[in-house]
């Protein structure tokens, strides 16, 4: 009896004191316009009214609160499209692709950008981090970091029920290897992704010019198009060098181009 | 019959014809289509007092003339030799010639010119060029009288064995290419192993050398054999720079001087043994000839009126296009067929670049470079039915003949792009049970993005990734725990079921608290008969379990000696003593010990397992 006083002592509390001023305090948000859902659909209405630049200032908004989500970054994407900002275009659907990789409409769009912008899809790496990235292509980053625990976990149980139960010794050469041989895998792809977020940037700007020397009076020695992907590999004072899907190296004005983590 | 006649009759005429024709090719002086040369040339250039040298008056295209009386020459005596003839047929164009020799003994000292030579021959006059020749006092060296330390010999060889380099021309821009040409020029000497020049070449990229041309050049009326040896070379950087000199190694053949002690009978031609030649009549001495140095000047391009879409083209250049098909549907490809032509640095020529490629997709251009012709073959793939036309094409390059830049432009080409019959295309899905066929209708009106979402999603706090989530992380060490803790005790379970000692050791202390307990009850009924044998029981299965020894033969000698063995302290030892003898006397002696001796006799036994388990003995 003393518990269960104590049980409906504490939710009143919680009730009262913690949960009852969150709501207000969600609601007076809301009402001011201010709470993120409200700002999200604020920016829609702009979209659908075709005032893209007050969308996209919406949804960046909700950005610089330091929010996001695929379908934040997918809309925005939309946005920029139908601005005609493609490079930004590909740069918001680069980071919807994050969230939502298996989103149908995403890829749908994302296929058309890279058409309209006469762009294959690019992978980048040798021949094994292009396997790993296509079997991984549908995770995300949180995805992954479950399912390496996943396996984790199979492999401690495993290891545990292997002491006791002499049967399961006769097989587990043959799962440690297959549940390693993932767990490996898994972790590769998964550095991958969070290195792919710090390392590829998206141009932006027309046309980009990748020159033999971070120098303005520099060689070109060739030129990347809007919504290019490409690797940084190093940055200096206002410029980046930038690897090509086909691995070639060159410098790259800072201002073209910007990176899938901002 | 007569049909087969017919075509008997008329193969025997052409046959016939073609006979006539090889009899009077190979029989008849021939009417030669070149027009007539008269040349002069001597074997050397140098002669001494006392020697003699050939003279040869060779008629080029022709082969019945006559040995020209030859006029007296001041300084030398003449003699006529005799005529050599030579004909040749090359691609079935005849050619022949025909040289008269004459022996030429020089009379005094000097340099003397002779000739040139006129003569007449069936009313057509000919005139040979003019020779010079040095007479000297001393004793001009050659390869058939060649002294046996080769050296100053070789010293002396510098007139009929040297190397030459030249240009087409001293100044040049960078990267155009500038064909080099080094001679080696060889008059009657015997030269073999012959190796590709070499040179100095600091601030050039030399191209690999061609072939090897090989050929006779008549050199102040001296007749030389040559070997030509042709490359290209670029500037690699604006200045002025020096090539060569330009160094060819060949090894010279010459005859061993012969020995003098042979007697004036065998002094004649037998004397010459043939396997001599085989064993030691020719020597080879390596040579390294060097030729002379060029000043050289590479210039840089100009900036004024440089292309924009300039790319370092650099030569004389044409350029072709052509484009097909012209007609095509939306999506098929076009292919551009460039050809650029001309003379000058074709690793520099890029391909011709389109005015615009709105409307298009462009591929990479496939290349194939010839001597004097880089071709780009390119395709491209109309991606709007609003294309009209391929737009024009430029190629900029600098030309280093009039130096300024210049822009070849070609095209546009006209194009017709056939939009698809129908958006809609229709699809004919047969089912067998249902007739008549179903008509599915695939529509596809066009292509835009896909609306936006309604709803914001998870919204989530930017860079909060679960892998960064310190929980989570800190969580990662329960299960390795877990597994550590489970290894440890699955150990531990395995040693009590394997090792006895262990199991006994372990178990001992709780036997011992069980043993103990019972004593208490019995304490407290005041049963001493049975409170000791229990005391005396559970010291015995504790000390049998501890030291691993059989329990029913723990005696205090027994157990005394052991402890005594492990350095036990003696007051513990004194305590066991003490139970021991307690026991003893209720249980053999039934001495009756009070309650006090009892409690007395229980805490000493739990004083020294207590002891004991603490020792870890």
């Amino acid at each position: 009896m003393k518990k269960i006083g104590l049980f409906f002592s504490a939710s009143f509390f919680a009730v009262t004191f913690i949960l009852i001023p969150c709501l207000r305090s969600s609601l007076a948000q809301e009402a001011a316009g201010n709470s993120p859902a409200a700002l999200f659909y604020q920016a829609n209405i702009y979209y659908q009214e075709g005032k893209y630049d007050a969308a996209i200032k919406g949804y960046e908004k909700l950005i610089d609160l330091g929010l996001e989500s695929g379908n934040l970054y997918y809309n925005l994407g939309n946005s920029y499209f139908k601005k005609g900002e493609l490079g930004l275009a590909v740069l918001s659907y680069e980071k919807a692709k994050g969230f939502i990789p298996n989103d149908g409409d995403l890829k749908s769009n994302y296929d058309y950008l890279l058409q309209r912008l006469s762009l294959e899809p690019q992978l980048f790496g040798n021949w094994f981090e292009k396997t790993v990235c296509t079997l991984f292509q549908a995770a995300t980053i949180d995805y992954l970091t479950i399912f390496l625990f996943f396996i984790y976990i199979v492999l401690v149980v495993f290891l545990i029920l292997g002491l006791f139960f002499s049967r399961l010794k006769r097989y587990s050469g043959m799962v440690l290897c297959v549940l390693a041989a993932l767990f490996i895998l898994s972790a590769y792809a998964l550095n991958r992704k969070i290195n792919y977020l710090s390392k590829f940037a998206v141009v932006i700007s027309n046309e980009a010019d990748a020159k033999f020397e971070p120098l303005e009076n520099a060689t070109t020695y060739f030129k990347l198009s809007e919504g290019t992907k490409v690797e940084v590999v190093e940055k200096a004072e206002g410029w980046y060098k930038v690897r090509r899907f086909d691995n070639k190296l060159g410098w790259i004005d800072k201002s073209t181009l910007k990176l899938i983590s901002r | 019959m007569d049909k087969l006649k017919n075509i008997t009759r008329s193969l025997k005429f052409p046959a016939l014809g073609l006979t006539l024709a090889f009899y009077v090719l190979s029989f008849t002086p021939c009417c030669f289509a070149k027009e007539l040369s008269f040349e002069a040339t001597v074997d050397s250039g140098k002669v001494s007092l006392g020697s003699s040298l050939q003279l040869a008056l060779n008629f080029s295209n022709a082969q019945n003339m006559p040995a020209p009386e030859l006029p007296v020459i001041n300084g030398f005596q003449s003699r006529y030799l005799g005529p050599s003839t030579m004909m040749s047929i090359v691609n079935g164009k005849v050619s022949g010639s025909i040289t008269h020799n004459y022996l030429l003994l020089p009379t005094k000292v000097g340099t003397f010119k002779i000739g040139p030579f006129k003569f007449e021959h069936n009313g057509d006059k000919y005139t040979s060029n003019q020779l010079s020749i040095e007479v000297l006092q001393g004793q001009v060296q050659g390869p058939a009288q060649p002294s046996s330390q080769a050296e100053p010999e070789i010293k002396d060889l510098s007139d009929r064995l040297f190397v030459t380099i030249q240009v087409k021309k001293d100044r040049t821009y960078l990267n155009e290419a500038v064909p080099l040409i080094i001679k080696l020029y060889v008059n009657r000497l015997g030269i073999r192993d012959i190796q590709y020049p070499e040179f100095s070449h600091e601030g050039f990229s030399v191209s690999a050398f061609d072939k090897p041309n090989q050929y006779q050049e008549l050199r102040n009326g001296v007749n030389f054999d040559v070997i030509e040896f042709n490359t290209s070379i670029f500037g690699l950087r604006p200045g002025e720079f020096k090539l060569g000199p330009a160094h060819i190694k060949c090894n010279l053949i010459v005859q061993k001087q012969r020995k003098r002690n042979s007697t004036l009978a065998s002094n004649n031609s037998f004397d010459s043994n043939i396997f001599d030649d085989f064993f030691g009549r020719f020597e080879t001495y390596p040579l390294d000839l060097k030729s002379g140095e060029i000043a050289f000047t590479v210039l840089p391009l100009p900036e004024e009126n440089k292309p924009v879409d300039f790319s370092g083209a650099l030569g004389s250049f044409g350029l072709e296009v052509t484009a097909a098909p012209l007609e095509v549907k939306l999506g098929d490809p076009v292919t551009l067929k460039m050809v650029v032509s001309g003379e000058g640095n074709f690793n520099t020529v890029g391909v011709p670049k389109l005015k615009s490629e709105k409307g298009f997709k462009i591929y990479e251009p496939q290349i194939k470079q010839e001597t004097n012709e880089k071709k780009f073959e390119q395709i491209i793939m109309p991606m709007s039915a609003e294309v009209k036309e391929i737009p024009m094409l430029s190629l900029d390059f600098f030309d280093t003949q009039s130096g300024e830049y210049k822009t070849i432009n070609r095209g546009p080409f006209p194009i017709i792009i056939v939009k698809p019959e129908k958006e809609e295309e229709l699809k004919i899905v047969e089912n067998k049970q249902l007739t008549p066929a179903v008509f599915v209708k695939e529509e596809r009106l066009g292509r835009d993005i896909i609306y936006i979402k309604d709803t914001p999603g998870l919204l989530k706090k930017k860079s909060d990734y679960l892998y960064k989530n310190k929980i989570f992380l800190v969580f990662q060490i329960f299960p390795l725990l877990l597994y550590l803790i489970t290894l440890v005790l699955y150990a531990k379970k395995q040693r009590l079921k394997t090792d006895l000692r262990y199991a006994r050791g372990l178990l001992a202390p709780r036997k011992a608290k069980a043993g103990i307990r019972q004593a208490k009850k019995y304490l407290d009924k005041a049963d001493a008969q049975k409170f000791y044998d229990t005391l005396f029981t559970a010291m015995q299965e504790y000390l049998g379990d501890k030291f691993h020894l059989s329990s029913k033969g723990i005696t205090i000698s027994v157990i005394d000696e052991h402890l005594r063995k492990n350095g036990v302290a003696e007051e513990a030892l004194v305590k066991l003593r003490e139970i021991f003898r307690e026991c003893d006397m209720v249980r053999y002696a039934s001495s009756q010990l009070t309650q006090a001796n009892m409690r007395d006799s229980l805490i000493k036994l739990e004083e020294v397992i207590d002891y004991l388990q603490r020792r870890k003995i």
